[in-house]
């Protein structure tokens, strides 16, 4: 039984420009004490067709989370356009909220995010490079998608430290020989390096 | 017969697996196949009985839904009180669900359907140790034990009262277990497998009483459960499929030698569930016609894998009703209303129907004093003791005990569905925002919520508490993005009930069949899927928000859909089925590319292995550190060779201190044959030492013949605690030497006992022993001598007094060939002795005699059983010396089952005549709070078994004349302890049964009246 339970998100400033912040008002239970901060991701996804273009726009801890309902404003700067293939940039795509606790996701938010242009002009005949001053992002609020996993809520302290140490060279195809198992798989970008960006 | 198939009664189409109606008659619960998880669902009962609250709008039909379950949930059941809802899925996890306090409607964040949830019902436990799915889950008459079952091939039997703990697990079963149920008596629990047997289990000592599988060895195994049952009477136990002459049956076992001589016949297919009506009817009385003795009966429903349903009565040797094509699917589960007139049924295909007889047709139920008096006749027994449902009748004559009762209830069960104060909650979720309304707080949360960074550069939010919890009963509400509402208003609708008497069963109004009314219109939702093309089932308001109108934009939904539920990368590997453990980073890689189920079940399991080995390891090296340390402990205490002889390093409660002490009799006992009457001598040591004290440890060091002066041998005694010394000298060896925190005993060869105080000074002249020592013990200001001769001798040091003098052992040790192998002294300087026949007596020395306190032959002791008697903060109370000399037998006592073979009545006088036992034990003992702890215990036992004289005369004593007068002999206090307040202790107990009101109100008042003086 996952010690957290998100009760609400309420999506702000939605629709705006596509340069706003997000800004999400999240609204969550806690059923005891919690000895360690949530940490809180807004992942925004650059193309449908691969996880490569995913941004982390920005993480933040949660804390102290003792028993009961608590609610923050989570706000994070707009997507860094260069890294958005530019055949994307227009049409729907999806920004994940997610939370993790000793560095395990347990809950995962999902909006579709539609970013299209205001003016009818531009919609008929978008420009070859995206304009993204003149582009409107409309996230589905009403409809969020929430993907709940299971994860061990308990201290277990060395498993944590593990994935911390994660050697964060993500290219390295030969794995560290004491920890066989551990070297992410090629193409893979381990969690540290992800916030990063 | 009236059918109704209540539409709204759905899983958005998914498959229904169990449902199970709720003790009061108020609800029901729901499980099976969620979104993407499993989904328990409890709906209102009131829309399914009575037409007129399905149209009324305010009354709502769905209470609460639950999509904690990580895969689809195969079993849902209200523990018999109420209180509680079990539910086991694929997830292999059982939860156990509570109501919680009320805070108004909400619904489940992201989730489709828009209801909101009416009652807060939040997983107080889960139940983790299965290795595969749950099938089955069951609770023991009384809530005592939760079965739960599994394709893991077991049962595993958790503490109905302590959760997470697991009583047995019961293995045997070489197949999928698939269907549980308990014996209505408690005597037993049977299982169905699809090892083709069905499994008898007594609950005594969780070994399989039986193992049926003649009817089963045609069975494949092709239903997803095996639902059997077993009848109220207990007399019969029904299987789900059986095969006779290749067709497919629901075989009756009987109690009485486990025959399978009958079946009910008539399924084209397999029967998957088996459900018992839980009332036992009589046949209905015609007016007019001349009242004839008839035989009682069971009624009982068969659902099967051909989805049609049948009712039999075991009156009649044909169906009373069979009902095909009620389903599109197989039948999953049954549940019967507690007044045995109303029966809900499942379906794989995702509805529900239910039937409602009249009494013409099933009979006249027995009421509960009627089905009592049958079991009684049967079993000796009547199960409805102390069932809440029958106390529930009984009118509460004055304000103090309805007080108290509601005082209790509010204490144990906040949402009892029985109890007249369990509308008026008050919400347990306290308002923490200054008054401030959640609107404004919200529009300034972004500018006002404190933000601060991180030694590393980190954003670190500290979130504004909205509403804190109160820790220990409160509610997991999920709420919509509506402020949160003070109090409940959905709630207090909630007003009808299905009492269990007949008359409001009478005024049941039922229509034949019913066409949905108020539901959302499935089509909207399908339509809104297809133009999606992306397949979220909840896409409700999609098309209004977002503007899809091209086919383009639609395309990359799809690829985005799996974002939804892929994990992200800090922790890969998973996908949106979890697992049941955590799988670390370490594990997951390995199985990154695994997307089979199998292949993920493994790493589970894995890494299930892992953690535990890791944990079996710490816990071993945990356990060595300790031995280490031990070792060295004893090593400073410097024990002599004689381990024995040692007193205990540190003794759990000092204030009941015993000294013990076995050694010196023991070795030379066993080296030459002991002569009757003639207890043995210590061996004489050149030097030893002895520890002694149990607040203070104490060492006591001799040393024989350490000088000689002149031609005498002079022996020394040397004492020390906590750095402070002294030593003295003795003319003769010593043979014992022993000590308390007060004084020093020393037992010498030439007979002689010299008593010192704790800092050396001798408090007697030298003690002439008329004969040679055998154990020597100290306790407090006692010293108690056991001579060769087998004569005893107690005295008080402080007093300078003899509490027993030569008082001859031969009483106990004649006619037997036992020796003495124990003795002890207790700190109110009771002489105890422990033969080598199992006894132990002490000496009375007011009676002047010799008193039986334990016996390990006593089949009392084996027997009795007062378990449901003993609360968890009894157990400190049950120290002292009257524990340590019955030691082991007592928790042997414990063990046996409160239905374990013996009839119960006889069990009943047992147990009665052992908590005597006990209680005069303590008693004579001078053990105070063994007698406290007895005593309570005693009348936990009264109040239960309903022994109204005997509470009667047990609260006269303790109250004694209320007013004063000379002649009266009575004793305000027993061992130490004032009686009355024993007593006021006692009264909470006595509350408890309904039955005792006016005793409790009696001595109550009384007690009020002495405290006013």
């Amino acid at each position: 039984m996952a010690k957290v339970q998100v009760l609400n998100v309420a999506v702000l400033d939605n629709p705006s420009p596509f340069g706003n912040p997000f800004q999400f008002e999240i609204t969550f239970e806690c059923m005891e004490d919690l000895p360690e901060d949530l940490e809180w991701k807004i992942i925004y996804v650059g193309s449908a067709e691969s996880e490569e273009y995913d941004q982390v726009l920005d993480s933040v801890l949660v804390g102290p989370v003792p028993a009961g309902r608590h609610m923050f404003v989570f706000q994070a700067d707009a997507p860094n356009t260069g890294l958005i293939p530019e055949s994307d940039a227009v049409g729907v795509t999806v920004v994940l909220i997610t939370c993790t606790y000793r560095g395990q996701e347990f809950i995962r938010i999902g909006y579709y995010v539609n970013n299209e242009y205001t003016d009818p002009e531009l919609r008929e005949n978008p420009p070859v490079k995206p304009d993204y001053t003149q582009l409107q992002r409309n996230i589905l609020a009403s409809n969020p998608r929430v993907t709940r996993f299971h994860i061990n809520w308990e201290a277990t302290m060395d498993k944590m430290e593990d994935s911390e140490n994660v050697d964060p060279t993500p290219n390295s195809m030969l794995p560290p020989t004491s920890m066989p198992g551990k070297a992410p798989p090629l193409g893979l970008m381990p969690d540290n390096s992800m916030d990063c960006l | 017969m009236k059918l109704l198939k209540p539409s709204w009664v759905s899983h958005n189409g998914k498959p229904i697996f169990s449902l199970d109606i709720h003790p009061d008659g108020t609800k029901f619960a729901t499980g099976g196949q969620g979104e993407d998880s499993g989904k328990v669902v409890i709906w209102n009962m009131a829309p399914v009985i009575r037409e007129e609250d399905e149209k009324n709008e305010i009354i709502p039909k769905l209470l609460c839904q639950m999509d904690n379950h990580l895969a689809c949930v195969n079993c849902v059941r209200w523990s018999n009180n109420g209180l509680y809802l079990a539910s086991g899925g694929d997830d292999k996890l059982v939860m156990v669900w509570k109501r919680a306090a009320l805070i108004g409607p909400s619904t489940v964040f992201g989730s489709s359907s828009k209801l909101a949830n009416v009652e807060q019902w939040r997983c107080v436990t889960i139940l983790r140790n299965h290795t595969g799915d749950v099938m089955d889950v069951a609770w023991s008459p009384h809530d005592v034990w939760l079965a739960s079952c599994s394709v893991d091939n077991t049962i595993v039997i958790w503490n109905g009262r302590k959760f997470s703990e697991i009583i047995a697990t019961l293995k045997g079963h070489t197949g999928l277990v698939k269907g549980l149920t308990w014996d209505p008596v408690g005597k037993y629990i049977a299982s169905q497998a699809d090892d083709h047997s069905l499994k008898v289990w007594r609950t005594m000592d969780w070994q399989l009483e039986t193992n049926i599988t003649k009817p089963f060895s045609e069975c494949g195994g092709t239903t997803h459960v095996l639902r059997l049952s077993w009848s109220p009477d207990g007399q019969y136990l029904v299987s789900a499929h059986a095969m006779n002459n290749s067709g497919p049956t629901a075989q009756i076992i009987e109690r009485d030698g486990w025959k399978t001589n009958m079946d009910f016949v008539g399924h084209r297919k397999a029967v998957t569930v088996v459900k018992f009506n839980p009332k036992i009817f009589k046949k209905k009385q015609k007016n007019g016609s001349t009242p004839k003795p008839s035989c009682p009966y069971c009624c009982c429903a068969v659902g099967s894998k051909d989805r049609s349903l049948s009712v039999w009565l075991t009156s009649l040797k044909r169906p009373l009703v069979v009902i095909h094509d009620l389903f599109d699917k197989s039948i999953m589960d049954i549940t019967w209303t507690l007044n045995g007139l109303g029966l809900l049924v499942c379906s794989m295909d995702g509805t529900v129907a239910f039937l409602d007889f009249s009494q013409d047709e099933l009979g006249d139920a027995l009421n509960e004093e009627e089905k009592n008096t049958i079991h009684q006749n049967i079993y000796g027994k009547s199960l409805a003791i102390t069932m809440e449902s029958q106390l529930s009748t009984t009118i509460i004559e004055n304000p103090e005990m309805l007080k108290y009762q509601q005082d209790r209830q509010g204490n144990q069960n906040p949402n009892a569905a029985q109890g007249s104060s369990a509308e008026n909650q008050t919400p347990k979720l306290t308002n923490v925002l200054n008054g401030q309304s959640l609107e404004d707080i919200r529009k300034n949360l972004l500018k006002k919520q404190v933000e601060t960074r991180t030694a590393d550069g980190r954003r670190r939010i500290t979130p504004l508490c909205i509403a804190q919890l109160d820790t220990a009963d409160f509610s997991p509400a999920l709420f919509n993005s509506v402020p949160i509402l003070p109090g409940s208003s959905a709630s207090t609708q909630l007003t009808p009930q299905i009492s269990s008497d007949s008359n409001t069963a009478n005024s049941m109004g039922l229509r034949p069949s019913h066409e949905p009314s108020t539901t959302t219109s499935p089509n909207k939702t399908t339509e809104d899927n297809k133009d999606s093309g992306a397949a979220p089932v909840n896409s409700i308001g999609m098309k209004s928000n977002l503007l899809l109108t091209s086919a383009s934009k639609i395309e990359p939904m799809k690829a985005l859909d799996s974002r939804f539920t892929e994990r992200s990368k800090a922790t890969p590997g998973v996908t949106s089925i979890p697992l049941t453990m955590c799988i670390t980073p370490l594990d997951s890689h390995r199985v990154k590319d695994s997307k089979e189920p199998k292949g993920k079940d493994e790493t589970s399991s894995d890494s299930e292995d892992k953690i535990m080995v890791k944990s079996l390891s710490m816990a071993k090296r945990k356990g060595e550190m300790e031995g280490g340390e031990v070792v060295e402990k004893r090593k400073k205490g410097r024990p002599r060779k004689d381990a024995k002889m040692m007193m205990p390093t540190s003794q759990p409660f000092p204030q009941t201190t015993v000294s013990t002490s076995v050694g010196p009799v023991e070795p030379s006992r066993s080296a030459a044959p002991v002569v009757v009457f003639k207890l043995p001598t210590p061996s004489l040591q050149k030097s030893f030492s002895t520890q002694v004290g149990t607040d203070a440890i104490t060492y006591l060091e001799v040393e024989n013949e350490i000088s000689v002066v002149s031609g005498a041998r002079l022996s020394q005694l040397k004492w020390s605690r906590e750095g402070r010394e002294w030593e003295t000298l003795l003319p003769s060896r010593i043979m014992i030497a022993t000590g308390s925190s007060d004084v020093v005993a020393i037992a010498c060869e030439d007979r002689t006992l010299s008593v010192f105080s704790a800092c050396g000074r001798r408090l007697i002249p030298s003690i002439m022993l008329p004969a040679p020592m055998s154990a020597l013990h100290c306790s407090g200001h006692f010293v108690m001598v056991l001579m060769t001769s087998a004569t005893l001798s107690v005295w008080d040091v402080q007093k300078q007094a003899a509490l027993v003098k030569n008082e001859s052992l031969n009483a106990i040790l004649s006619g037997t060939d036992a020796t003495v192998n124990q003795s002890l002294l207790t700190q109110q300087g009771v002489a105890v002795v422990g033969l080598s026949n199992g006894k132990t007596y002490c000496f009375n020395s007011s009676l002047e005699t010799w008193n039986l306190i334990a016996d390990k032959q006593d089949s009392l002791v084996q027997c009795a059983d007062f378990r449901n008697c003993v609360s968890s903060q009894d157990a400190l109370g049950a120290m002292g010396p009257l524990a340590l000399t019955q030691g082991r037998n007592l928790s042997a006592g414990r063990l046996a089952s409160r239905l374990s073979s013996a009839p119960h009545l006889l069990q009943q006088g047992m147990t009665l005549a052992f908590l005597e036992n006990q209680l005069s034990s303590a008693l004579i003992l001078l053990s105070a709070n063994e007698y406290r702890h007895w005593l309570l215990i005693y009348t936990r036992f009264l109040v239960n078994e309903g022994y109204e004289q005997r509470l009667r005369e047990l609260c006269q004593d303790l109250l004694g004349p209320v007013h004063k007068s000379t002649c009266s002999s009575w004793q305000p206090t027993v061992l130490g302890l004032r009686k009355r307040d024993l007593l006021t202790e006692v009264m909470p107990v006595i509350g408890q049964n309904l039955r005792f009101q006016r005793l409790f109100t009696e001595y109550q008042d009384q007690l009020e009246l002495l405290r006013l003086k």
